[in-house]
């Protein structure tokens, strides 16, 4: 019963899997990017799976989940440091049931299942989200921050808040996989 | 708080009474979204976070996420003792970074050591303290926590500390031999206080040997134990603070600073238990705080509701009794918006927003003004294996018994006091089939349709007894069971708002549902008639049920929602409403 989202059929392309990505959206070595099914990549994002690690070979840069959301605008963009003098990328990890919200920049390491990112965040480089974690509108994690399962956390830098309640997995499900049924293109007319 | 939404009342505080009234900003202490609240099974009544005994079942450091064994959080008083640390100056994580590497003759970067070369410092990514600035620095990068040790041990707090443990600890000793006697016999008894006292009682007892759970009781009897408390030295801490709480020091600090930055902010001294300098400089990283996994039961029968799985970062638990697996989810949507945004929608194509921002967004943030009706949709998704029948029944206020029919008055009525809005609900009874796995869907829409058939019928007679209001005459149905798909039955309802309305429309409904137990077994039952029974008395909603108890396998179960659609334009947009009938 909730209101759809509409979309223009002619803005988005749908993979066989559900994947719904913007003509908009910039991705850069999409050989380098996995999708899991059902995601949509919104008007405006930036996916830069062409900041990989050197060396030749196939390697995954940034890989997502089922039923993820890439906000309007969101950079999504690999971590990288120099260790034992060599620069080098590494890749990131999205689970699923992912939601980031529009303007976010992500350089996080691993992001877990459930996990809502709010709009304008920053995610800073190797950071690591558990499961069913939230993160609040314009929040900033510095560099390196750990966010535990269930918490959310807000501020600049971003802190632990509060705890959410048991029943969140099952309810971050529902919620985003509803977002998908009501995502969907504009009738002709 | 965003609308359209839905709350659910826990007669937690007062069990005798009816829920207070919704718009009373004192009373969202009672009400909770259903993702928040427990179902007691044995109870058979809802459970919140407020009324739950909660207990600590493990500890974990919320930045190594590393388990922390309760015999070891004492001793190292509950902070990681890793090497996590906190910024003194913004809270945030602080890493561990190695000095600059020594350059080579032609510029290039060598590094020897795969770790770094020491000295190693603590360093924030977000505010750019370091620890060098405070003279902290580090041989190794490893057990940070252990080459800090020496640090901590000699702070006064922690020599006070480990002072008045050693005075009290013959006390301790002496009572722990009676109270562990006395213990079995209180825990029979269960005098409950309240779970945030009992939680920090059981952390205390288990952390301070000797000390006994607080219960009211045993307190009195220790004060009648005159003789007990009489033996106990009179305490004598290592410093007398009136000496060290001297200023002259601070002042003589005062006057060389240049800028108030040197100057540490409250917040940056307040975690500290001790008087500290008031300068930045002297502010030290901390350990990290430990979190916990807490396990929760029902204030009453004891029974588990909550326990967590044992790994820390799991989201898994071993047992789990949400208020989501008994009650219908019930969910709200206003239809007048779906139009207002599909033509927004057309103007601009603004996919993307997270499930909070289409909540928080302007034009879906409910507007409605007055002297206008509006319909509104309840759906109702059945979690259970079995059919479920609901009755919905709003009321206007909690103190009144009177039922929404009479209020409606209609605008037309120049009365004083008049209610600001009015509620059409269906009055009769709906079904709403079972949940069942989503490829049985498509089976059991014929038989869904069956059952709706039958209930037209009970829609006439709802029809025929309900006052109907002014917008209802000739127009399409708007109140009444709308549609069944699979487990979820959605209703219409209208609101009619009086001229001069203004505020929110919040208004409370119960909900009862009527379910079938086929898991009817002797124990539950027995329950059911003994100590099942003064708790239903208790719950205000049984004396309007009536006999519907009686029999074994059929169950009622009741409960209050308040629904916010939202609030009323205030009047000076009044001219530019283009009238709705």
């Amino acid at each position: 019963m909730q209101q759809p989202i509409y979309y223009s059929r002619t803005e988005y392309i749908e993979t066989d899997t559900g994947n719904k990505v913007s003509r908009k959206a910039i991705i850069a070595g999409p050989q380098n990017i996995i999708l899991g099914g059902k995601t949509i990549i919104s008007n405006g994002a930036i996916i830069r799976g062409d900041l990989r690690r050197t060396g030749s070979g196939h390697t995954v840069v940034i890989s997502l989940g089922r039923y993820c959301l890439i906000g309007e605008g969101c950079i999504m963009r690999p971590p990288y440091k120099t260790y034992r003098g060599n620069f080098n990328y590494y890749p990131m990890k999205i689970g699923d049931h992912v939601h980031i919200g529009a303007g976010t920049v992500v350089e996080a390491a691993t992001i877990g299942n459930n996990v809502e990112i709010g709009k304008n965040c920053v995610i800073g480089k190797f950071c690591i989200i558990k499961d069913c974690a939230k993160i609040e509108d314009n929040t900033i994690l510095p560099p390196n921050t750990v966010v535990p399962a269930l918490a959310v956390f807000r501020g600049s830098p971003g802190r632990f808040v509060q705890e959410l309640s048991e029943s969140t997995p099952e309810r971050a499900e529902a919620m985003t996989k509803q977002y998908y049924n009501r995502f969907v293109p504009m009738q002709d007319r | 708080m965003s609308a359209p939404s839905l709350k659910i009342y826990c007669p937690c505080l007062d069990p005798n009474s009816l829920p207070p009234p919704p718009n009373l900003p004192s009373s969202s202490h009672s009400y909770h979204e259903i993702h928040d609240l427990y179902f007691c099974e044995e109870c058979d009544l809802i459970r919140c976070n407020r009324c739950v005994s909660v207990e600590v079942s493990g500890y974990y450091c919320p930045n190594c996420l590393f388990e922390v064994p309760s015999a070891s959080v004492r001793g190292e008083k509950n902070r990681c003792a890793r090497n996590c640390f906190l910024c003194p100056s913004c809270k945030n994580t602080l890493i561990v970074v190695p000095s600059d590497p020594p350059e080579s003759a032609d510029g290039r970067i060598m590094t020897i050591n795969t770790l770094g070369d020491p000295p190693f410092f603590l360093y924030c990514s977000h505010c750019r303290w370091d620890s060098a600035e405070v003279g902290i620095t580090f041989e190794k990068p490893t057990s940070l926590a252990n080459q800090l040790q020496k640090h901590e041990d000699s702070a006064p707090d922690s020599l006070e500390f480990e002072r008045l443990k050693e005075h009290f600890e013959p006390f301790i000793r002496a009572s722990s031999a009676s109270s562990s006697a006395s213990h079995h016999l209180r825990t029979a008894q269960h005098v409950h206080s309240n779970p945030i006292t009992a939680a920090a009682s059981d952390a205390l007892s288990r952390d301070v040997p000797g000390v006994s759970k607080y219960n009211p009781l045993s307190r009195s009897r220790v004060g009648r134990d005159k003789s007990n408390r009489d033996e106990m030295p009179e305490y004598r801490s290592r410093m007398d603070v009136s000496l060290t709480g001297s200023d002259t020091a601070n002042v003589q600090h005062l006057l060389m600073i240049e800028s108030p930055d040197e100057i540490a902010t409250l917040e940056q001294r307040w975690i500290n238990s001790w008087t500290s300098s008031v300068l930045v400089n002297d502010l030290k990283p901390l350990r990290i705080p430990l979190h916990s996994k807490k396990s929760k039961r029902c204030p009453t029968c004891r029974h588990i509701l909550i326990k967590p799985e044992q790994k820390p970062q799991s989201v898994r638990f071993k047992i789990k009794i949400a208020a989501t697996g008994y009650l219908p989810l019930m969910a709200i949507s206003l239809p007048f918006l779906n139009n207002n945004l599909a033509t927004t929608a057309k103007r601009s194509t603004r996919p993307g927003a997270t499930w909070e921002e289409d909540r928080n967004s302007p034009s879906i943030n409910p507007v409605m003004f007055g002297g206008r009706t509006y319909p509104f949709v309840l759906s109702f998704t059945n979690p259970m294996y079995d059919p479920i029948q609901i009755r919905i029944n709003a009321l206007r206020s909690p103190v009144s018994t009177t039922t929404v029919q009479t209020d409606e008055t209609g605008p037309a009525q120049p009365e004083k006091r008049r209610p600001p809005f009015a509620i059409t609900l269906p009055t009769y009874a709906f079904s709403v089939a079972a949940f069942a796995e989503a490829w049985e869907y498509d089976e059991d829409d014929d038989m869904i349709e069956d059952e709706h058939a039958d209930l037209v019928d009970d829609r006439r007679h709802a029809s025929a007894s309900t006052n109907s209001g002014p917008a209802r005459g000739g127009k399409a149905k708007t109140v009444g069971v709308l549609e069944k798909k699979a487990n979820t039955t959605f209703i219409g309802g209208e609101v009619v708002i009086g001229k001069e309305a203004q505020g929110d429309v919040k208004f409370l409904t119960m909900v009862t549902f009527t379910y079938r137990n086929d898991t009817v077994d002797e124990v539950d039952l027995g329950d059911e008639d003994g100590d099942g029974s003064p708790v239903r008395t208790t719950n205000p909603s049984s004396s309007v049920l009536g006999g519907a108890n009686k029999q074994p396998e059929i169950r009622t179960f009741s409960y209050y929602v308040v629904v916010d659609l939202g609030r009323i334009a205030q009047r000076n947009v009044e001219g530019s409403i283009d009238e709705r009938r």
